[in-house]
């Protein structure tokens, strides 16, 4: 975890030369220091003439000058300072240092050169990508504390949010939460790797910082109400407790309950809510056949809106006598309408049967008690964030239709409110993020072309609409939808298509496997994407008091009663 | 350096170039000059060329090769031919630097010395004094001989040098020219090797 004790922000000392390589094959840089006082994935300066280049290290090698020296024990052979003298000429450590970014910083300050300097660059510059090499023997540093500050930002508690540290000196590392939310992002790791706790950081600081909306689909109930780490028996705040006004907690279905904690409101979906493309939706889970579309299709041109509650009261298999005495479906049956409406009657009974798993659903309501729906659309355009906790309502099914209709809803609202935008210019939308976990059941190759999400991932950042996927499979998630995501945070991975999935569409993959296969099981998350500036490992900020502390500030103490006398006035020396 | 002016010379010179010279001296004089020592030759203009006795050589005539071809030799035969002999031993020095105005140079000096001219020992302060200069640069011009044993030549240098540094707590000398060594023999693999053998043989003793 990160350091409690930060390094005095004092310049780095030189660690190493450059002595060859390039911007393709990555530079080569001669170590003077022991290897050990280097990480893979440590950030590194090198500055060369008026230049500052940024670079990750990608990997250390041993090598020597000559194999001979490497291949025999030399304390055995000569006297142990001669070994030392000749190991320390000799044997040396490379590193790899993939440049990533340039800075020009211009002369020294105190330099004759920087006033004329100074004259034609009357602005700092912005770090661009790496486009040229620093020099032979240009001296290679651990990057301080302002080398990072520059690159990643100033943790102001704000949009400029902390989420972890430098491995090697504990260095705090940003995120710029104002760019996070303008592409859609993924959070990925194992089981067990902090995934969730390090979502729900970032959550806390979009949530703190409030320049976005975040729509949670809580599927395990691990986001609103406070829970129980399982790893460390210890209580973790949900963001209700902590934002009770910003965060709205709704539960699905009418009771939904979590311990004492009791929902903002519940949501019970009108049937009426319910399109045919919802359905069409679910075609997999339900194994719904190709038939179907036609006959949804007949049902909602003849129902309308009200084709979900129409089917649901039809009856499958009721029959009455004729006037001949024959058995003929009854004016209730599926039958009945199946043939009034040129339908096949056998599909029409097969998906009247197959969609009895919805209709039976507690929370699908033909007239709920109130408009949950729109009330999560209003409660996000107002401007706060919306927890929504499945409760017991944990299947795959459940999860699927209720974050499908949600979401078609919202990408509905938000359309509107942009195109009204851009005619009249009065009120920009609010940008939305919207928080999927087990991602992978929603994006998967064959859900992605199905749900709405993909679609989200691809275009709905013109919207103001991105994704936050959360998930422990990346390779399992679509790959149109993984080459999308603008930042990635990964815990450690052990799967190698999980590796290869999150560095999907990035460049400089060969280094960053590597470091990303080589992550601590916890705690250690690698930063990447169009997000961030440039790849970082870091050790994640701790879920704890602290991280409540430096969000809130120190928490005020509730006053006791000679406290509050005295506050009040109520002293007993007055007398 | 002025302290060695009176002092006895071991021998004079024979030939000599800029690199390295040869001075003759008699067999009854032999028992002060040491491989690997420090020797010097003053010049007229009062400079000092410097260098490192690398060989000894003593040369056969025509009466040793009677003499050693005989069945049995009288001792006072061989101890005639011995020492007085016309023939002298061949001092071999090579040439390390030089002083001019009391200047240490490690370099090769302009000129060498001339014949007849004397050749002495360096007193301890001397060598001390020259071994320390600089970056002990002078030992580039032992690694340049070919032919000869450069590691004995070393190791007979150094166990003179080394004791004489540390007689006066100056223990860095030693390792400043190890290091030096490595340094300028480390693309020599075999070469290093050997010579490392040698010093650690060296500080073994």
């Amino acid at each position: 975890m990160e350091n409690s004790t930060q390094t005095p922000n004092e310049p780095s000392p030189v660690i190493g030369y450059v002595t060859g390589g390039g911007l393709e094959a990555n530079l080569q840089v001669r170590l003077t220091v022991p290897p050990q006082e280097v990480q893979e994935g440590a950030f590194v300066v090198i500055d060369s003439n008026n230049w500052r280049f940024y670079g990750l290290v990608t990997d250390l090698q041993l090598t020597a000058i000559d194999e001979h020296y490497a291949n025999q024990l030399n304390s055995q052979r000569f006297a142990p300072h001669l070994a030392n003298y000749l190991n320390s000429q000799t044997l040396y450590t490379n590193l790899a240092v993939m440049p990533v970014l340039m800075n020009e910083k211009g002369p020294e300050l105190d330099s004759p050169e920087y006033p004329a300097w100074r004259l034609l660059h009357t602005e700092d510059s912005d770090p661009i990508s790496v486009k040229t090499i620093p020099n032979h023997h240009s001296p290679v540093k651990l990057a301080d504390k302002a080398d990072i500050a520059d690159i990643f930002g100033e943790e102001n508690n704000q949009n400029i949010f902390r989420v972890g540290s430098t491995r090697e000196q504990g260095h705090p590392v940003c995120l710029n939460l104002d760019k996070f939310v303008q592409r859609s992002s993924g959070i990925f790791g194992t089981t067990g790797s902090g995934k969730s706790f390090l979502a729900r950081i970032i959550l806390a600081g979009l949530i703190h910082a409030d320049n976005a909306s975040t729509l949670i689909f809580d599927m395990h109930n691990e986001y609103g109400p406070d829970t129980t780490s399982s790893d460390t028996k210890a209580s973790a705040p949900g963001l209700k407790g902590k934002f009770n006004n910003k965060v709205r907690l709704v539960g699905l279905g009418a009771g939904t309950s979590f311990g004492k904690l009791q929902p903002d409101f519940t949501l019970e979906i009108a049937h009426s809510d319910i399109t045919t493309e919802d359905v069409l939706q679910l075609s997999q889970i339900l194994n719904l056949k190709e038939t179907t579309g036609t006959t949804l299709d007949a049902l909602e041109n003849e129902f309308r809106e009200d084709w979900f509650n129409a089917f649901m009261n039809m009856k499958v298999g009721s029959m009455i006598e004729n006037d001949e005495g024959k058995l003929e479906p009854a004016p209730d049956s599926v039958a009945f309408w199946a043939r009034q409406a040129g339908i096949h009657s056998g599909a029409a009974e097969a998906l009247r049967g197959k969609l009895a798993r919805l209709f039976n659903r507690p929370y699908l309501n033909n007239s709920p008690a109130s408009n949950g729906l729109k009330e999560i659309i209003n409660t996000l355009q107002a401007g706060r964030h919306v927890v929504l906790s499945f409760g017991k309502y944990e299947s795959e099914l459940d999860y699927l239709l209720v974050t499908n209709l949600i979401t078609r809803k919202i990408r509905d609202a938000w359309e509107k409110a942009t195109t009204e935008f851009q005619i009249n210019k009065i009120k920009e939308p609010r940008p939305l993020v919207v928080v999927v976990e087990e991602a992978h059941k929603l994006l998967n190759r064959e859900m992605a072309n199905q749900t709405i999400f993909s679609t989200i991932a691809r275009e709905m950042r013109k919207y103001y609409v991105t994704l936050l996927i959360i998930d422990q499979r990346p390779s399992q998630i679509y790959d149109e939808v993984m080459s999308q995501l603008g930042t990635r945070i990964s815990g450690s991975l052990g799967d190698e298509d999980d590796i290869n999935a999150v560095l999907s569409g990035l460049p400089g993959r060969g280094g960053l496997r590597g470091m990303l296969a080589k992550l601590q099981p916890k705690e250690e998350v690698l930063m990447l994407g169009w997000g961030v500036p440039m790849p970082i490992p870091i050790r994640s900020r701790r879920y704890d008091q602290q991280f409540w502390i430096d969000i809130f500030g120190a928490e005020r103490k509730p006053m006791d009663m000679d406290q509050a006398s005295s506050f009040l006035g109520f002293d007993d020396d007055s007398d | 350096m002025t302290e060695t002016h009176q002092s006895i010379p071991i021998g004079k010179l024979l030939r000599a170039e800029n690199s390295q010279f040869v001075a003759g001296c008699r067999v009854r004089e032999l028992d002060t000059p040491a491989l690997g020592a420090l020797v010097k030759v003053r010049l007229e203009d009062q400079s000092e060329i410097y260098g490192l006795i690398t060989k000894i050589l003593i040369n056969d005539d025509s009466l040793v090769r009677q003499l050693v071809s005989g069945v049995s030799i009288p001792t006072e035969y061989t101890a005639d031919n011995r020492y007085n002999r016309n023939l002298p031993v061949e001092i071999h020095v090579l040439t390390v630097g030089f002083a001019k105005d009391g200047k240490i140079s490690h370099r090769l000096p302009p000129r060498p010395p001339l014949s007849l001219d004397e050749l002495h020992l360096c007193d301890e302060a001397e060598v001390r004094r020259f071994t320390a200069f600089g970056d002990q640069a002078y030992i580039r011009h032992i690694l340049r001989l070919v032919d000869q044993p450069v590691e004995e030549l070393l190791a007979a240098h150094l166990r003179q040098t080394k004791p004489l540094h540390e007689q006066t707590g100056d223990t860095g000398w030693y390792a400043q020219l190890c290091q030096k060594l490595i340094t300028l023999l480390r693309d020599d693999y075999p070469r290093l090797t050997t010579v490392l053998d040698v010093l650690t043989e060296l500080e073994h003793e």
